[in-house]
């Protein structure tokens, strides 16, 4: 057997109601790469991203995170969910709670680390973000920026082998993108394994292995960053790319 | 001292609305009627916060079987007057009980509960839960509703079970953005105990009341009220407060320290121009 791949999706087939929004989507994703995904609005990148830890549950298809099943109802989805990394736009950090406790939440509920380890662990993930001097702070003192770098250092502090991100950076004031754009960079140059659903092109190119354009439910392209944008084949990803640039 | 009192008493208006005599003299009175009237309250509103919460996530089910009944009786509870409910509840209670007349004149049934007969307070007791946790079950509903579907999906997608979310997440903030809201209605509550005096349970308002026909004087009433507002300023006074430091919380302005903050800097400011 090759190299196993870290995200598989077979198939996968969404619909809310009458409104079929995933109509067959197939991505492999291999350990290390970043797969950037690239559409207009509405056509399914959120969905399937969520697909992925199952916070939408499939129509139909098949989904596999290394060995595991996702889309098979007798695996333990939260035991899954605690290896793969989820970041939003709207950040939903937990407000009651500091950032460092932030961080410390699942580590302490999920995996039971002990209160000591799991502070140590915490305090280690915002120095990687640059905000070991925020630990005590709440969600609503910082900065947009600041509090999706907190959110970021919460889904690493769980030692996910993948990280979904979900445009990251939509609801950040621009001056603000650059500094979670850095993390988002560094990660991905240290082997992390990443879907980044973001419009940043300048990410892409600089890190992604890989850039994918969805439209109307299916994937329509997929190659290199310098591939898809620079020579894109597909009549829609021609449109698209003229819009957004 | 004396001749105070005796100048008030000669004033009528006074003598017959707050004659200190007479006010004076219902104090014991009263003060039995202000424990049975908390022991309502207290008993009445803990066994509430269970049932509003159940009828709280009945309400909020996708199952019909469980959704619509929880419905039903939320609108049906706070669409009627509670004093209706308790004529229903209070005498309907007994008709319903098998061998509730063994019950209510056997020894568990004479038990006293803050001078009201352990019969009396059970069914005042299901009269105000019943009541107070249609009121709660929508003030948690709103409350759980108004926390953004994305707290629940950032706990979910860390690994947290839905119980784990609801318990770490969910409800820890619910219940400091409901906090007032539910102290009001221990507020409305407590007044509307008042309310048994029509079944005869010898609460603050019915005491006062056995004392002003007795006398024919409205004093004891006025004595009551103060019992009432004894409870209720300083409670009221709470709410305010935490209204108000909700409102900071969620806004995320600290009026308090940054005032501190700036007082502080002047002073270090004098100090150093010194
Ligand atoms: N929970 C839901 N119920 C009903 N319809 C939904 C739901 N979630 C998404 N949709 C619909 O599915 C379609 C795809 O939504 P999705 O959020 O996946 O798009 P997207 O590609 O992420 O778009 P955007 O760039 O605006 O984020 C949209 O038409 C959206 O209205
Ligand atoms: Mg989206």
């Amino acid at each position: 057997m090759t190299e196993q791949a870290m995200v598989r999706i077979e198939d996968l087939h969404k619909s809310f109601g009458a409104l079929e929004v995933l109509k067959g989507v197939d991505l492999e994703v291999a350990r290390g790469e970043v797969v950037v995904i690239l559409g207009p609005s509405g056509s399914g990148k959120s969905t399937m991203l969520r697909c992925v830890n199952r916070l939408e549950e499939p129509t139909s298809g098949r989904i596999f995170i290394e060995n595991d099943e996702v889309t098979d109802h007798k695996t333990n989805i939260n035991e899954i969910r605690a290896r793969v990394g989820m970041v939003f736009q709207s950040f939903n950090l937990f407000p009651h709670l500091t950032a460092k406790s932030n961080v410390m939440l699942a580590l302490r509920k999920v995996k039971k680390i002990s209160k000591e380890e799991a502070e140590q662990i915490a305090l280690e993930g915002l120095a990687r973000v640059g905000l070991d001097d925020k630990a005590d702070v709440y969600p609503i003192m910082l900065s947009g920026g600041q509090q999706q770098r907190v959110a970021i250092a919460r889904a690493l502090a769980m030692d996910p082998h993948v990280m979904l991100f979900d445009e990251v950076t939509s609801a950040l004031d621009p001056e603000l993108v650059r500094e979670v754009l850095d993390v988002m960079k560094g990660l991905a140059k240290g082997g992390m394994t990443m879907l980044v659903v973001t419009h940043e092109m300048g990410f892409a190119r600089d890190v992604a292995s890989r850039a994918v354009f969805m439209d109307e439910g299916v994937i329509q392209e997929q190659g290199t960053p310098e591939e898809v944008f620079d020579n894109p084949q597909n009549e829609r990803t021609k449109d698209f790319l003229g819009h957004i640039r | 001292m004396e001749g105070i009192i005796e100048y008030l008493e000669s004033i009528k208006f006074v003598h017959l609305f707050m004659s200190p005599t007479i006010i004076w003299q219902s104090l014991p009175l009263l003060w039995k009627g202000f424990q049975a009237a908390a022991a309502l309250l207290i008993v009445g509103y803990l066994l509430s916060l269970p049932a509003g919460l159940t009828a709280a996530f009945m309400k909020m089910s996708k199952n019909p079987i469980v959704r619509i009944p929880a419905t039903f009786y939320i609108d049906f509870i706070r669409g009627t007057p509670l004093l209706v409910q308790i004529l229903v509840i209070y005498f309907g209670f007994p008709l319903l009980m098998p061998g509730w007349r063994e019950f209510a004149t056997g020894p568990i049934g004479q038990i006293s509960v803050a001078g009201i007969d352990m019969s009396q307070f059970v069914r005042a007791i299901a009269a105000l839960v019943i009541n107070s946790g249609a009121y709660l079950a929508e003030i948690f509903r709103a409350g759980i509703q108004s926390i953004s579907k994305g707290q629940l999906e950032a706990a979910r997608s860390l690994g947290m079970t839905t119980m784990q979310a609801m318990a770490y997440v969910i409800i820890p903030q619910t219940v400091r953005r409901i906090l007032p809201t539910m102290m009001s209605e221990f507020i409305l509550l407590f007044k509307d105990t008042a309310l048994f005096f029509a079944v005869g349970i010898f609460e603050l308002t019915l005491q006062a009341r056995t004392i002003q026909a007795r006398t024919f004087n409205m004093s004891p009433y006025i004595g009551a009220a103060g019992f009432y507002l004894m409870l209720t300023l300083p409670l009221g006074r709470l709410v305010a407060y935490l209204e108000a430091k909700l409102a900071v919380s969620e806004t995320g302005r600290e009026p308090e320290n940054r005032q501190e903050r700036k007082r502080r800097k002047a002073a270090r400011a004098k100090e150093a121009s010194a």
